[in-house]
Protein backbone atom coordinates (compact mmCIF):
# COMPACT_ATOMS: atom_id res chain seq x y z
CA UNK A 1 0.00 0.00 0.00
CA UNK A 2 2.72 2.67 -0.64
CA UNK A 3 0.85 4.05 -3.31
CA UNK A 4 -0.48 7.36 -2.63
CA UNK A 5 -4.42 6.72 -1.89
CA UNK A 6 -5.58 10.68 -1.81
CA UNK A 7 -6.98 12.20 -4.11
CA UNK A 8 -9.32 15.65 -5.09
CA UNK A 9 -8.08 19.02 -3.73
CA UNK A 10 -9.05 20.07 -0.17
CA UNK A 11 -12.05 22.89 -0.71
CA UNK A 12 -12.58 23.29 2.95
CA UNK A 13 -9.52 24.23 4.92
CA UNK A 14 -8.25 22.07 7.38
CA UNK A 15 -8.08 25.33 9.73
CA UNK A 16 -11.54 26.02 9.37
CA UNK A 17 -12.37 22.06 9.72
CA UNK A 18 -10.09 22.04 13.17
CA UNK A 19 -12.32 25.30 14.59
CA UNK A 20 -15.74 23.19 13.75
CA UNK A 21 -13.98 20.13 15.26
CA UNK A 22 -12.79 21.69 18.67
CA UNK A 23 -15.30 24.24 18.73
CA UNK A 24 -18.19 22.42 17.97
CA UNK A 25 -17.18 19.28 19.73
CA UNK A 26 -16.12 21.42 23.29
CA UNK A 27 -19.37 23.39 22.75
CA UNK A 28 -21.82 20.48 22.37
CA UNK A 29 -19.88 18.58 25.08
CA UNK A 30 -20.27 21.49 27.45
CA UNK A 31 -23.64 22.72 26.49
CA UNK A 32 -25.08 19.25 27.16
CA UNK A 33 -23.03 18.98 30.42
CA UNK A 34 -24.58 22.53 31.46
CA UNK A 35 -27.87 22.16 30.99
CA UNK A 36 -28.11 19.08 32.06
CA UNK A 37 -27.34 20.08 35.46
CA UNK A 38 -28.57 23.11 35.41
CA UNK A 39 -32.23 21.79 34.90
CA UNK A 40 -31.69 19.02 36.59
CA UNK A 41 -32.64 16.75 33.44
CA UNK A 42 -31.11 14.19 30.99
CA UNK A 43 -32.63 15.51 28.07
CA UNK A 44 -29.83 18.08 26.72
CA UNK A 45 -27.20 15.35 26.10
CA UNK A 46 -27.82 14.70 22.81
CA UNK A 47 -26.01 17.64 22.71
CA UNK A 48 -23.09 16.58 23.55
CA UNK A 49 -23.47 13.47 20.55
CA UNK A 50 -23.76 16.42 18.05
CA UNK A 51 -20.46 17.77 19.50
CA UNK A 52 -18.84 14.16 18.61
CA UNK A 53 -20.32 14.41 14.83
CA UNK A 54 -18.29 17.97 14.72
CA UNK A 55 -14.81 16.24 16.25
CA UNK A 56 -14.98 13.08 14.04
CA UNK A 57 -15.33 15.38 10.87
CA UNK A 58 -12.14 16.75 12.04
CA UNK A 59 -10.61 13.04 12.77
CA UNK A 60 -11.55 12.10 8.98
CA UNK A 61 -10.54 14.65 7.65
CA UNK A 62 -7.01 14.34 9.45
CA UNK A 63 -6.84 10.60 8.59
CA UNK A 64 -7.78 11.84 5.13
CA UNK A 65 -4.58 13.95 5.25
CA UNK A 66 -1.90 11.35 6.36
CA UNK A 67 -3.31 8.47 4.40
CA UNK A 68 -2.69 10.18 1.17
CA UNK A 69 0.67 9.58 1.61
CA UNK A 70 0.39 5.91 1.76
CA UNK A 71 1.35 5.03 5.38
CA UNK A 72 1.58 1.42 4.42
CA UNK A 73 -0.62 -0.06 7.51
CA UNK A 74 -3.85 0.39 5.97
CA UNK A 75 -6.09 3.43 6.86
CA UNK A 76 -7.50 1.44 10.48
CA UNK A 77 -4.63 1.34 12.32
CA UNK A 78 -4.28 5.16 12.36
CA UNK A 79 -7.98 5.13 13.55
CA UNK A 80 -7.28 2.87 16.27
CA UNK A 81 -4.01 4.44 17.32
CA UNK A 82 -6.22 8.08 17.66
CA UNK A 83 -8.83 6.56 20.04
CA UNK A 84 -5.74 5.20 21.91
CA UNK A 85 -4.06 8.23 22.94
CA UNK A 86 -7.57 10.00 22.96
CA UNK A 87 -8.63 7.51 25.59
CA UNK A 88 -5.54 7.87 27.77
CA UNK A 89 -6.31 11.88 27.31
CA UNK A 90 -9.97 12.35 27.97
CA UNK A 91 -9.83 9.92 31.01
CA UNK A 92 -6.84 11.95 32.25
CA UNK A 93 -8.49 15.13 31.76
CA UNK A 94 -11.66 13.85 33.14
CA UNK A 95 -10.52 12.28 36.18
CA UNK A 96 -7.86 15.31 37.14
CA UNK A 97 -10.24 18.42 35.80
CA UNK A 98 -13.72 18.30 37.52
CA UNK A 99 -15.39 20.38 34.96
CA UNK A 100 -12.69 21.75 33.37
CA UNK A 101 -11.80 18.20 32.51
CA UNK A 102 -12.59 18.28 28.28
CA UNK A 103 -10.34 21.33 27.74
CA UNK A 104 -7.37 19.73 30.38
CA UNK A 105 -7.99 16.19 27.85
CA UNK A 106 -8.07 18.22 24.86
CA UNK A 107 -4.93 19.48 25.54
CA UNK A 108 -3.15 16.59 26.50
CA UNK A 109 -4.14 14.59 23.48
CA UNK A 110 -2.76 17.16 21.22
CA UNK A 111 0.25 16.57 23.11
CA UNK A 112 0.79 13.27 23.14
CA UNK A 113 -0.50 13.07 19.12
CA UNK A 114 2.08 15.91 18.57
CA UNK A 115 4.69 13.42 19.95
CA UNK A 116 3.86 10.41 18.66
CA UNK A 117 3.85 12.33 15.29
CA UNK A 118 7.50 13.33 16.36
CA UNK A 119 8.54 9.69 17.23
CA UNK A 120 7.03 8.76 13.57
CA UNK A 121 8.74 10.75 11.74
CA UNK A 122 12.09 11.47 13.92
CA UNK A 123 13.52 7.99 14.70
CA UNK A 124 11.14 5.96 12.50
CA UNK A 125 11.89 7.98 9.35
CA UNK A 126 8.28 8.34 8.26
CA UNK A 127 8.56 11.05 6.64
CA UNK A 128 5.57 12.43 5.88
CA UNK A 129 5.54 16.49 6.63
CA UNK A 130 2.41 16.41 8.41
CA UNK A 131 2.69 13.83 10.50
CA UNK A 132 2.79 15.56 14.05
CA UNK A 133 0.20 18.07 12.99
CA UNK A 134 -2.12 15.08 11.90
CA UNK A 135 -1.91 12.92 14.53
CA UNK A 136 -2.09 15.61 16.88
CA UNK A 137 -5.43 16.17 15.01
CA UNK A 138 -6.22 12.62 15.63
CA UNK A 139 -5.57 12.35 19.34
CA UNK A 140 -7.67 15.76 19.71
CA UNK A 141 -10.67 14.14 17.43
CA UNK A 142 -10.20 10.89 19.55
CA UNK A 143 -10.46 12.35 22.88
CA UNK A 144 -13.36 14.86 21.86
CA UNK A 145 -15.10 11.71 20.74
CA UNK A 146 -14.56 9.68 23.87
CA UNK A 147 -15.88 12.59 26.11
CA UNK A 148 -18.81 13.56 23.79
CA UNK A 149 -19.78 10.22 24.05
CA UNK A 150 -19.43 9.27 27.60
CA UNK A 151 -21.25 12.13 28.61
CA UNK A 152 -23.71 11.36 26.32
CA UNK A 153 -24.05 7.99 27.87
CA UNK A 154 -24.22 9.12 31.88
CA UNK A 155 -25.76 12.76 31.27
CA UNK A 156 -23.35 14.93 33.10
CA UNK A 157 -19.20 15.89 32.73
CA UNK A 158 -18.26 14.15 36.05
CA UNK A 159 -15.83 11.50 36.54
CA UNK A 160 -17.46 9.84 39.30
CA UNK A 161 -20.48 9.12 37.36
CA UNK A 162 -19.15 8.61 33.88
CA UNK A 163 -16.85 5.68 35.85
CA UNK A 164 -19.85 4.16 37.24
CA UNK A 165 -22.14 4.54 33.99
CA UNK A 166 -19.70 4.48 31.64
CA UNK A 167 -16.18 2.33 32.02
CA UNK A 168 -17.88 -0.53 34.96
CA UNK A 169 -20.91 -1.04 32.79
CA UNK A 170 -18.49 -2.28 29.81
CA UNK A 171 -20.19 0.58 27.20
CA UNK A 172 -16.23 1.98 27.33
CA UNK A 173 -15.55 -1.18 24.61
CA UNK A 174 -18.55 0.05 22.29
CA UNK A 175 -17.96 3.77 22.45
CA UNK A 176 -14.12 2.74 21.57
CA UNK A 177 -14.72 0.74 18.77
CA UNK A 178 -18.19 2.99 17.61
CA UNK A 179 -15.76 6.18 17.28
CA UNK A 180 -12.62 5.01 16.15
CA UNK A 181 -15.12 3.45 13.13
CA UNK A 182 -16.95 6.43 12.35
CA UNK A 183 -13.17 8.02 12.95
CA UNK A 184 -11.33 6.18 10.29
CA UNK A 185 -14.55 4.34 7.95
CA UNK A 186 -14.92 7.44 5.75
CA UNK A 187 -11.74 7.55 3.97
CA UNK A 188 -10.89 3.87 4.07
CA UNK A 189 -14.54 3.59 2.02
CA UNK A 190 -13.60 6.29 -0.13
CA UNK A 191 -10.24 6.30 -0.83
CA UNK A 192 -8.75 6.40 -4.23
CA UNK A 193 -7.58 8.44 -7.19
CA UNK A 194 -11.29 9.76 -7.54
CA UNK A 195 -12.10 10.75 -3.55
CA UNK A 196 -13.50 14.19 -3.55
CA UNK A 197 -12.99 15.82 0.46
CA UNK A 198 -16.53 16.48 0.30
CA UNK A 199 -17.99 13.16 -0.24
CA UNK A 200 -15.66 11.87 2.83
CA UNK A 201 -16.49 14.41 4.81
CA UNK A 202 -20.21 14.04 4.76
CA UNK A 203 -19.78 10.26 4.88
CA UNK A 204 -17.79 11.37 7.88
CA UNK A 205 -21.15 13.35 9.26
CA UNK A 206 -23.36 9.64 8.72
CA UNK A 207 -20.90 7.42 10.52
CA UNK A 208 -20.67 9.86 13.51
CA UNK A 209 -24.23 9.64 13.67
CA UNK A 210 -24.07 5.77 13.54
CA UNK A 211 -21.26 6.25 16.48
CA UNK A 212 -23.73 8.84 18.13
CA UNK A 213 -27.08 6.05 17.82
CA UNK A 214 -24.59 3.43 19.68
CA UNK A 215 -23.94 5.76 22.62
CA UNK A 216 -27.31 6.46 22.95
CA UNK A 217 -28.62 2.97 23.09
CA UNK A 218 -26.20 2.50 25.26
CA UNK A 219 -27.34 5.51 27.34
CA UNK A 220 -31.50 4.24 27.50
CA UNK A 221 -29.84 2.14 30.19
CA UNK A 222 -28.92 5.10 32.46
CA UNK A 223 -30.99 7.63 31.40
CA UNK A 224 -33.94 6.42 30.44
CA UNK A 225 -35.86 8.52 27.89
CA UNK A 226 -33.56 10.92 27.38
CA UNK A 227 -31.56 8.23 25.47
CA UNK A 228 -34.30 7.43 23.23
CA UNK A 229 -34.62 11.15 22.33
CA UNK A 230 -30.39 10.98 21.42
CA UNK A 231 -31.22 8.06 19.68
CA UNK A 232 -33.64 9.65 17.53
CA UNK A 233 -31.84 12.65 16.91
CA UNK A 234 -29.07 10.63 15.52
CA UNK A 235 -31.54 8.48 13.33
CA UNK A 236 -32.64 11.81 12.27
CA UNK A 237 -29.07 12.99 11.42
CA UNK A 238 -27.99 9.77 9.93
CA UNK A 239 -30.66 9.55 7.35
CA UNK A 240 -29.87 12.71 6.11
CA UNK A 241 -26.77 12.64 6.04
CA UNK A 242 -26.64 9.55 4.30
CA UNK A 243 -29.09 10.70 1.77
CA UNK A 244 -26.56 13.70 1.18
CA UNK A 245 -23.53 11.28 1.16
CA UNK A 246 -25.51 8.95 -1.60
CA UNK A 247 -26.01 12.29 -3.49
CA UNK A 248 -23.02 13.10 -3.58
CA UNK A 249 -21.48 9.21 -4.62
CA UNK A 250 -24.39 9.46 -7.90
CA UNK A 251 -22.36 13.59 -8.83
CA UNK A 252 -18.69 11.35 -8.63
CA UNK A 253 -19.87 8.24 -10.22
CA UNK A 254 -19.65 7.30 -13.96
CA UNK A 255 -23.13 6.15 -13.84
CA UNK A 256 -25.09 4.03 -11.28
CA UNK A 257 -27.05 1.62 -12.60
CA UNK A 258 -28.83 -1.87 -11.38
CA UNK A 259 -27.46 -4.80 -13.01
CA UNK A 260 -29.13 -7.28 -11.14
CA UNK A 261 -28.52 -10.91 -10.61
CA UNK A 262 -26.08 -13.38 -12.38
CA UNK A 263 -28.14 -15.41 -15.38
CA UNK A 264 -29.12 -18.59 -14.60
CA UNK A 265 -26.78 -21.31 -15.48
CA UNK A 266 -23.84 -18.75 -16.16
CA UNK A 267 -22.29 -19.39 -12.90
CA UNK B 1 -2.19 10.11 43.86
CA UNK B 2 1.67 11.13 45.21
CA UNK B 3 4.01 10.54 42.76
CA UNK B 4 6.17 8.20 45.00
CA UNK B 5 8.74 5.02 44.72
CA UNK B 6 6.16 2.72 43.97
CA UNK B 7 4.24 4.76 41.46
CA UNK B 8 7.76 4.97 39.25
CA UNK B 9 7.41 1.43 39.62
CA UNK B 10 4.62 0.86 37.77
CA UNK B 11 5.43 3.97 35.05
CA UNK B 12 8.32 1.25 34.17
CA UNK B 13 6.46 -1.80 34.28
CA UNK B 14 4.16 0.79 31.69
CA UNK B 15 7.09 1.27 29.45
CA UNK B 16 8.47 -2.33 29.46
CA UNK B 17 4.93 -3.76 28.30
CA UNK B 18 4.78 -0.95 25.50
CA UNK B 19 8.22 -1.56 24.80
CA UNK B 20 7.24 -5.57 24.60
CA UNK B 21 4.23 -5.06 22.49
CA UNK B 22 6.14 -2.67 20.24
CA UNK B 23 8.85 -5.75 19.63
CA UNK B 24 6.83 -8.21 19.63
CA UNK B 25 4.43 -6.73 16.43
CA UNK B 26 7.84 -7.49 14.52
CA UNK B 27 7.79 -11.38 15.05
CA UNK B 28 4.20 -11.55 13.52
CA UNK B 29 3.92 -12.72 10.29
CA UNK B 30 1.57 -9.75 8.78
CA UNK B 31 1.20 -9.94 5.26
CA UNK B 32 -1.50 -7.54 4.93
CA UNK B 33 -3.67 -7.01 1.71
CA UNK B 34 -1.55 -8.93 -0.27
CA UNK B 35 -1.70 -12.04 1.76
CA UNK B 36 -5.34 -11.59 1.39
CA UNK B 37 -4.67 -12.27 -2.11
CA UNK B 38 -2.08 -15.09 -1.04
CA UNK B 39 0.44 -12.80 -3.31
CA UNK B 40 2.79 -12.71 0.59
CA UNK B 41 3.76 -14.29 3.33
CA UNK B 42 1.89 -14.09 6.36
CA UNK B 43 -1.89 -13.72 7.99
CA UNK B 44 -3.41 -11.74 5.10
CA UNK B 45 -4.49 -8.60 7.60
CA UNK B 46 -2.93 -5.74 9.24
CA UNK B 47 -0.99 -5.64 11.84
CA UNK B 48 -3.14 -3.68 14.23
CA UNK B 49 -5.56 -6.35 13.68
CA UNK B 50 -3.61 -9.43 14.47
CA UNK B 51 -1.63 -7.39 17.41
CA UNK B 52 -5.06 -6.45 19.04
CA UNK B 53 -6.62 -9.75 18.26
CA UNK B 54 -4.22 -11.99 20.04
CA UNK B 55 -3.23 -9.08 22.69
CA UNK B 56 -6.90 -8.75 23.99
CA UNK B 57 -7.31 -12.12 24.38
CA UNK B 58 -3.84 -12.31 26.60
CA UNK B 59 -5.61 -9.46 28.13
CA UNK B 60 -8.87 -11.60 28.52
CA UNK B 61 -6.49 -14.60 30.21
CA UNK B 62 -4.62 -12.11 32.52
CA UNK B 63 -7.54 -10.49 34.17
CA UNK B 64 -9.30 -13.70 34.39
CA UNK B 65 -5.77 -14.85 36.43
CA UNK B 66 -5.64 -11.63 38.35
CA UNK B 67 -9.09 -11.90 39.66
CA UNK B 68 -7.42 -15.22 41.46
CA UNK B 69 -4.00 -14.39 42.42
CA UNK B 70 -1.84 -10.85 42.36
CA UNK B 71 1.44 -12.88 41.30
CA UNK B 72 2.78 -10.77 38.88
CA UNK B 73 5.12 -13.87 37.26
CA UNK B 74 1.34 -15.82 36.79
CA UNK B 75 -0.74 -13.04 35.60
CA UNK B 76 2.40 -12.39 32.59
CA UNK B 77 2.67 -16.02 31.65
CA UNK B 78 -1.29 -16.30 31.78
CA UNK B 79 -1.48 -13.44 29.49
CA UNK B 80 1.48 -14.62 27.01
CA UNK B 81 -0.04 -17.82 26.82
CA UNK B 82 -3.37 -16.55 26.03
CA UNK B 83 -2.12 -14.44 23.51
CA UNK B 84 0.01 -17.17 22.27
CA UNK B 85 -2.97 -19.60 21.56
CA UNK B 86 -4.82 -16.71 19.54
CA UNK B 87 -2.21 -16.20 17.38
CA UNK B 88 -1.44 -19.92 16.61
CA UNK B 89 -4.83 -19.79 15.77
CA UNK B 90 -5.24 -17.48 13.51
CA UNK B 91 -2.31 -18.47 11.79
CA UNK B 92 -3.06 -22.62 11.55
CA UNK B 93 -6.70 -21.27 10.42
CA UNK B 94 -5.13 -19.01 8.24
CA UNK B 95 -3.06 -21.24 6.53
CA UNK B 96 -6.06 -24.09 6.01
CA UNK B 97 -7.42 -20.59 3.94
CA UNK B 98 -4.36 -21.14 1.96
CA UNK B 99 -3.32 -24.63 1.53
CA UNK B 100 -6.76 -26.08 1.40
CA UNK B 101 -9.05 -22.63 0.08
CA UNK B 102 -6.43 -21.06 -2.41
CA UNK B 103 -4.22 -24.26 -2.90
CA UNK B 104 -0.81 -22.74 -2.44
CA UNK B 105 1.98 -24.10 -0.21
CA UNK B 106 3.32 -22.18 2.61
CA UNK B 107 6.52 -20.87 1.78
CA UNK B 108 8.76 -17.63 2.46
CA UNK B 109 9.55 -15.25 -0.39
CA UNK B 110 12.56 -13.65 1.75
CA UNK B 111 14.66 -16.81 2.68
CA UNK B 112 16.05 -19.45 0.42
CA UNK B 113 15.92 -22.38 3.21
CA UNK B 114 13.74 -22.15 6.10
CA UNK B 115 15.85 -21.40 8.76
CA UNK B 116 14.12 -23.93 11.49
CA UNK B 117 13.33 -26.86 8.61
CA UNK B 118 16.19 -25.97 6.31
CA UNK B 119 13.60 -26.58 3.48
CA UNK B 120 14.24 -25.06 -0.06
CA UNK B 121 11.70 -22.45 -0.60
CA UNK B 122 11.52 -20.88 -4.01
CA UNK B 123 10.68 -23.71 -5.94
CA UNK B 124 7.36 -23.55 -3.70
CA UNK B 125 7.05 -19.81 -4.38
CA UNK B 126 4.35 -19.11 -7.54
CA UNK B 127 5.77 -16.66 -9.92
CA UNK B 128 4.72 -13.54 -9.46
CA UNK B 129 4.67 -13.46 -5.94
CA UNK B 130 6.50 -12.83 -2.72
CA UNK B 131 5.72 -16.11 -0.84
CA UNK B 132 2.53 -17.30 0.57
CA UNK B 133 0.98 -19.04 3.67
CA UNK B 134 2.41 -19.04 7.20
CA UNK B 135 5.90 -21.46 6.48
CA UNK B 136 7.53 -22.84 9.88
CA UNK B 137 9.31 -20.02 10.53
CA UNK B 138 6.95 -17.61 10.67
CA UNK B 139 4.78 -19.84 12.71
CA UNK B 140 7.45 -20.00 15.22
CA UNK B 141 8.05 -16.15 15.11
CA UNK B 142 4.76 -15.23 15.40
CA UNK B 143 4.51 -17.70 18.65
CA UNK B 144 7.11 -15.70 19.93
CA UNK B 145 5.72 -12.32 18.77
CA UNK B 146 2.41 -13.63 20.66
CA UNK B 147 3.96 -14.23 23.87
CA UNK B 148 5.90 -10.74 23.97
CA UNK B 149 2.85 -9.10 23.03
CA UNK B 150 0.37 -10.84 25.44
CA UNK B 151 3.47 -10.69 27.82
CA UNK B 152 3.44 -6.91 27.26
CA UNK B 153 -0.64 -6.10 27.54
CA UNK B 154 -0.79 -7.59 30.62
CA UNK B 155 2.42 -6.09 32.41
CA UNK B 156 0.56 -2.64 31.60
CA UNK B 157 -2.58 -4.31 32.77
CA UNK B 158 -1.37 -5.38 36.10
CA UNK B 159 0.60 -1.44 36.54
CA UNK B 160 -2.41 -0.28 36.18
CA UNK B 161 -4.72 -2.20 38.51
CA UNK B 162 -2.03 -1.68 40.91
CA UNK B 163 -2.88 1.63 40.62
CA UNK B 164 -6.10 2.77 40.30
CA UNK B 165 -8.02 -1.09 41.28
CA UNK B 166 -10.74 -0.84 38.29
CA UNK B 167 -10.31 -3.42 35.65
CA UNK B 168 -12.43 -1.70 33.37
CA UNK B 169 -10.45 1.59 32.98
CA UNK B 170 -6.89 -1.05 33.40
CA UNK B 171 -8.42 -2.93 30.64
CA UNK B 172 -9.32 -0.18 28.23
CA UNK B 173 -5.94 1.77 28.94
CA UNK B 174 -4.17 -1.71 28.71
CA UNK B 175 -5.72 -1.36 24.84
CA UNK B 176 -4.75 2.00 24.77
CA UNK B 177 -1.49 1.65 25.14
CA UNK B 178 -1.27 -1.44 23.66
CA UNK B 179 -2.62 -0.05 20.18
CA UNK B 180 -0.52 2.91 20.58
CA UNK B 181 2.66 1.03 20.50
CA UNK B 182 1.30 -1.57 18.10
CA UNK B 183 0.80 0.93 15.31
CA UNK B 184 3.95 2.78 15.98
CA UNK B 185 5.64 -0.57 15.68
CA UNK B 186 3.50 -1.01 12.67
CA UNK B 187 4.63 2.02 10.99
CA UNK B 188 8.24 0.89 11.30
CA UNK B 189 7.93 -2.54 9.58
CA UNK B 190 5.47 -0.81 6.78
CA UNK B 191 2.79 -2.94 7.39
CA UNK B 192 4.02 -6.23 6.65
CA UNK B 193 6.92 -8.49 7.78
CA UNK B 194 7.35 -12.50 7.89
CA UNK B 195 8.96 -12.81 11.11
CA UNK B 196 12.56 -12.86 12.87
CA UNK B 197 13.98 -14.05 9.39
CA UNK B 198 12.74 -11.01 7.26
CA UNK B 199 15.39 -8.45 6.96
CA UNK B 200 12.81 -5.54 8.06
CA UNK B 201 13.32 -7.40 11.51
CA UNK B 202 16.46 -5.12 11.62
CA UNK B 203 14.66 -1.92 11.98
CA UNK B 204 13.75 -3.09 15.46
CA UNK B 205 15.84 -0.45 17.26
CA UNK B 206 14.01 2.43 15.79
CA UNK B 207 10.70 0.76 16.97
CA UNK B 208 12.39 0.49 20.16
CA UNK B 209 13.34 4.00 20.81
CA UNK B 210 9.99 4.88 19.32
CA UNK B 211 8.07 2.52 21.65
CA UNK B 212 10.21 3.42 24.60
CA UNK B 213 9.56 7.45 24.51
CA UNK B 214 6.14 7.11 23.56
CA UNK B 215 5.10 4.21 26.41
CA UNK B 216 7.26 6.70 28.74
CA UNK B 217 4.98 9.38 28.62
CA UNK B 218 1.51 7.95 28.50
CA UNK B 219 2.73 5.63 31.08
CA UNK B 220 3.55 8.83 33.04
CA UNK B 221 -0.32 10.41 32.21
CA UNK B 222 -1.42 6.77 32.88
CA UNK B 223 -0.42 6.01 36.70
CA UNK B 224 -1.73 9.80 37.44
CA UNK B 225 -5.10 8.70 36.80
CA UNK B 226 -7.58 7.50 39.71
CA UNK B 227 -9.87 4.78 39.86
CA UNK B 228 -13.05 6.79 40.82
CA UNK B 229 -15.30 5.24 43.12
Amino acid sequence: MSVAAGGGESKLDKKKLMMYGIGGGLVGIYLAGILNSALDTNYFSFLAGLGVIAAIVMGAEAVRMVCAYGIGTGVPSIGLMAMGMGLVAAMFGLSIGGIAGPIIGLVVAVAIGYFAGAMANKIIKMNIPVMEETLAMLAAAGAITLIGLSVLVAGRIDYELIMSSVINTGYIGVLFIAGSLAILHPFNANLGPDETQDRTLVHSISTGALAMIAGGIASILIIGSAGVLTVLIAAVVWLYAFRWYFQLVKRDSAGVVGTGLLPKGEM
Amino acid sequence: MTFDASTALYVIEIVIGGLLVGVGVHFVPVGGAPAAMAQATGVGTGTVQLAAGSGLTGLLSAGLMMSVTDNILLIVISGAVGAMIMIDATMVVGNWSYIYGVGVPPASGKVDYDPITKEPQPPYVSPGTVGHGVPTVSYVSGTIGGFLGGAGGSLIYYALMNINHNPGLSGMFAIGIFVVNAVLASYNIQGTIEGFHDPKFKRVPAAFQACLAASLVIGIIAVLISGGA
